[in-house]
């Protein structure tokens, strides 16, 4: 069984829910040797490391957890992968034997080595800022142009395969959030909450979550990774979950009080309600992320808010999902990317409201023919959990 | 992309530790006539920094500028709005927040002397994106590879870097201890929850689900059938230090056996003399800014042997009548005269 043409191809899951992980990195290096011949590419550079690990996942099939990793993909489909950790290189043996593992521990000699043996070929990377910077140095016999923007292309644009792997990311964030509820109780310490999460994802089978955490008044401008600070009554308490199904992330944000919510925070609440609902019914294909983001952001200007959708106050109004919990494109009112069907988003008008604190709430999309799907099944709703 | 506790402790990382380091830093830039120092960082590659400021990203990307006359500040790509969050969790003179960290870097380095000599840390390895960004920002400064200078002096574990080591094995094992229940995933969640319960910064967990079959380490993702003898390898960060412990479930007097060897050939490092007869090993340590740099090992042909006071976490797989077993624990590399030592025993309970 292999990838057939566009999205019609979609893996079957066990009955777990977990989709076969070769068949999906047979199906995404397919997809790169085709842009690559298309570009007129005959060897890619890919980059990846723990935080930016994406391109080299959808190129080599690898997840890297430890130092630097550089694939080497030629234009008839043969991948190699040099790491500079030891402990990673066994790991990609196992876990992607369909590539040629090198431990190279001066990993930009040894693949700028390599390339020397390619140099009349065109090569390009991505993304090709994170390249070490020996590799890019002017002196050498190779080029490397920069084929970013082509691999985003790529990652932005999901296959069935992986539009269904994300979905079972989305469902499995949901299920957490639900942990999450449990987990929240006051004097328990931020850390403690989320060791909860983590050790629930380990038993569904996920290595992988990005998770950030905020508790507190209106003293609390975002989230961070968590502290030590303990749960009181009266808190907020907002997180972003976004858990990970063969390298696919989705998330979930909501936000809870700890006890009963006042009203103003219901009030607050409601204009997140509004504004999540305004930027997901204004997804469709043809739109820019720009009018997503616009969208959300006139229901802040609407109720006087607009200070509070600028850079002081918020990153972005969503972004990408998929091999990255925070792709591309970002929903912002200066990001002109095109939405197309198949690509997945987190819509989520997250940002600081003056009368109740920081406030979080965002749902997982896949962008669809005539609109989006909602991956996300939470209740948009303030949730209380009991003192 | 995870990330635990992420937290200050006066208790053990006093502000004379990083004084200490600091002033040793300095010495060795004076010697060097560098101007100022830069330290890149990000989620793969934090030791630098942390050594210096304690700062771990969680995320995103900074660099640490350490001038020659007064105290060190990060250029982070975090945003404005976690800045108080950062300042909590390290000990910094400033913070600035920008999208182009190295540009940044670099004209605040040159608006003090725009002709500069600045040593670079890792400079071959650094981001291209951020080389380029250094050179636009102080087209005047003159950048320099110091990453042999930093090495020499981050590659010694100080006294503070040895308890925090010492406390990360012991979360490790009592982590490991955790590992119960029916399933791999079971175990594993068990040693994730133990971990963080304890504080550990990072765990990342690995598995060798079946001895008899295949002896290397893999994540699991989605399910794996478990055997009767197993081996977990956890890889515990706390406070900027990283370890590695191995477990190997399987008989009780063949892993007392080979943790005798094992504790035996560690004990010669770095002379590999005494790993002799071992299907593997593996010695790794901080030499630069990636916690758990590859140094010497049984696929690394001449390998970087450890300098004496290196902090370094040892692997290992011996047969013990037929029977592999892996092993792993950090380790103190002696000084001349001094036999290495583990700090951690690759046994418990």
């Amino acid at each position: 069984m292999g990838p057939d043409s566009g999205n019609s191809w979609t893996p079957r899951a066990n009955a777990n829910g977990w989709y076969n992980r070769a068949m999906l990195a047979e199906e995404r290096r397919q997809r790169l040797v085709a842009a690559m011949r298309e570009a007129g590419i005959g060897h890619m550079v890919v980059y990846g490391n723990a935080w930016q690990g994406d391109y080299l996942r959808y190129g080599a099939g690898f997840a890297i957890l430890e130092g630097h990793g550089i694939a080497l993909i030629a234009a008839d489909g043969e991948v190699e992968l040099f790491l500079d950790s030891a402990t990673d290189a066994e790991r990609a043996e196992l876990e992607a034997p369909q590539v040629k593992v090198h431990l190279a521990p001066d990993i930009a000699r040894a693949v700028g080595g390599r390339l020397d043996r390619v140099a009349n070929a065109h090569i390009a990377a991505a993304p090709r800022r994170f390249l070490p910077r020996w590799l890019t140095d002017a002196t050498h016999n190779f080029k490397l142009d920069d084929a970013t923007a082509m691999v985003d292309r790529l990652l932005m644009h999901k296959s069935g395969g992986e539009i269904a792997a994300v979905r079972r990311a989305a469902q499995i964030a949901d299920e957490a959030y639900v942990e999450f509820l449990r987990a929240v109780r006051p004097d328990r310490r931020q850390y403690e909450i989320i060791a909860d999460i983590e050790a629930y994802l380990r038993r569904k089978g996920c290595p992988d979550n990005f998770m950030i955490i905020g508790s507190g008044g209106k003293d609390v401008f975002g989230m961070t990774p968590p502290s030590e600070r303990r749960i009181a009554a009266g808190d907020l308490v907002t997180t972003e979950l976004t858990p990970a199904v063969e390298g696919y992330f989705a998330q979930i944000c909501r936000t809870l009080v700890v006890g009963k919510a006042t009203e103003a925070q219901r009030r607050a609440f409601a204009v997140f309600v509004e504004a999540l609902e305004a930027g997901i019914a204004a997804v469709r294909p043809g739109v820019r992320a720009a009018d997503v983001a616009k969208a959300e952001n006139e229901v802040f200007r609407k109720y006087g808010l607009g200070e509070y959708t600028t850079s002081q106050w918020t990153r972005v109004r969503g972004h990408g999902m998929g091999m990255f919990a925070d792709s591309k494109p970002h929903i912002l009112e200066d990001v002109d990317t095109v939405l197309e069907p198949g690509m997945t988003l987190i819509v989520h008008p997250n940002t600081y409201h003056p009368e109740a604190g920081y406030i979080v709430l965002g749902d997982a999309i896949v962008v669809t023919e005539d609109g989006a799907e909602v991956l996300c099944k939470t209740p948009r709703q303030l949730f209380e959990v009991a003192v | 992309m995870r990330r635990g506790l992420i937290a200050r402790s006066l208790v053990e990382l006093p502000d004379a530790v990083f004084d200490a380091r600091l002033d040793r830093v300095r010495a060795a830039m004076q010697a060097a006539r560098f101007d100022a120092l830069v330290i890149y960082t990000n989620n793969t590659r934090p030791a630098g920094v942390s050594w210096l400021a304690g700062f771990v990203p969680y995320w995103s990307e900074a660099v640490l500028v350490v001038p020659r006359e007064r105290g060190p500040y990060l250029v982070a790509a975090l945003s404005f709005r976690v800045k108080s969050w950062i300042e909590r969790v390290s000990r910094l003179a400033d913070v600035l927040h920008t999208p182009r960290v190295g540009l940044e870097a670099a004209q605040q380095i040159a608006a003090t002397r725009a002709d500069a000599a600045v040593g670079v840390v890792d400079f071959d390895g650094l981001p291209a994106g951020i080389a380029e960004d250094l050179r636009e920002g102080g087209p005047a400064l003159t950048f320099h590879d110091a990453s042999a200078l930093f090495a020499l002096l981050r590659a010694v574990a100080d006294p503070a870097e040895i308890a925090l080591a010492s406390r990360a094995a012991d979360i490790g094992h009592r982590a490991l201890s955790a590992a119960q229940g029916e399933t791999l995933n079971d175990k594993i969640a068990g040693v994730e929850s133990k971990a963080r319960e304890l504080g550990a910064e990072e765990i990342y967990i690995a598995a060798a689900p079946d001895l008899e079959r295949d002896t290397r380490f893999r994540r699991i993702e989605g399910e794996a059938a478990l055997a009767k003898a197993f081996a977990l390898r956890a890889t515990v960060a706390y406070k900027g230090t990283w370890i590695r412990l191995v477990r190997s479930v399987c008989d009780t007097a063949i892993t007392q056996e080979a943790a005798a060897r094992f504790a035996q050939a560690v004990a010669l490092l770095p002379s590999d003399r005494g790993f002799t007869g071992f299907r593997s090993w593996l010695v790794e340590g901080c030499r630069i800014a990636q916690p758990l740099d590859p140094l010497i090992g049984s696929r690394l042909g001449e390998g970087r042997p450890p300098l004496p006071g290196a902090l370094v976490a040892v692997q290992a797989a011996l047969a013990v009548d037929g029977q592999t077993v892996l092993l792993g624990a950090p380790a103190l590399i002696g000084r001349p005269g001094e036999a290495s030592s583990l700090i951690a025993d690759p046994l418990y309970d």
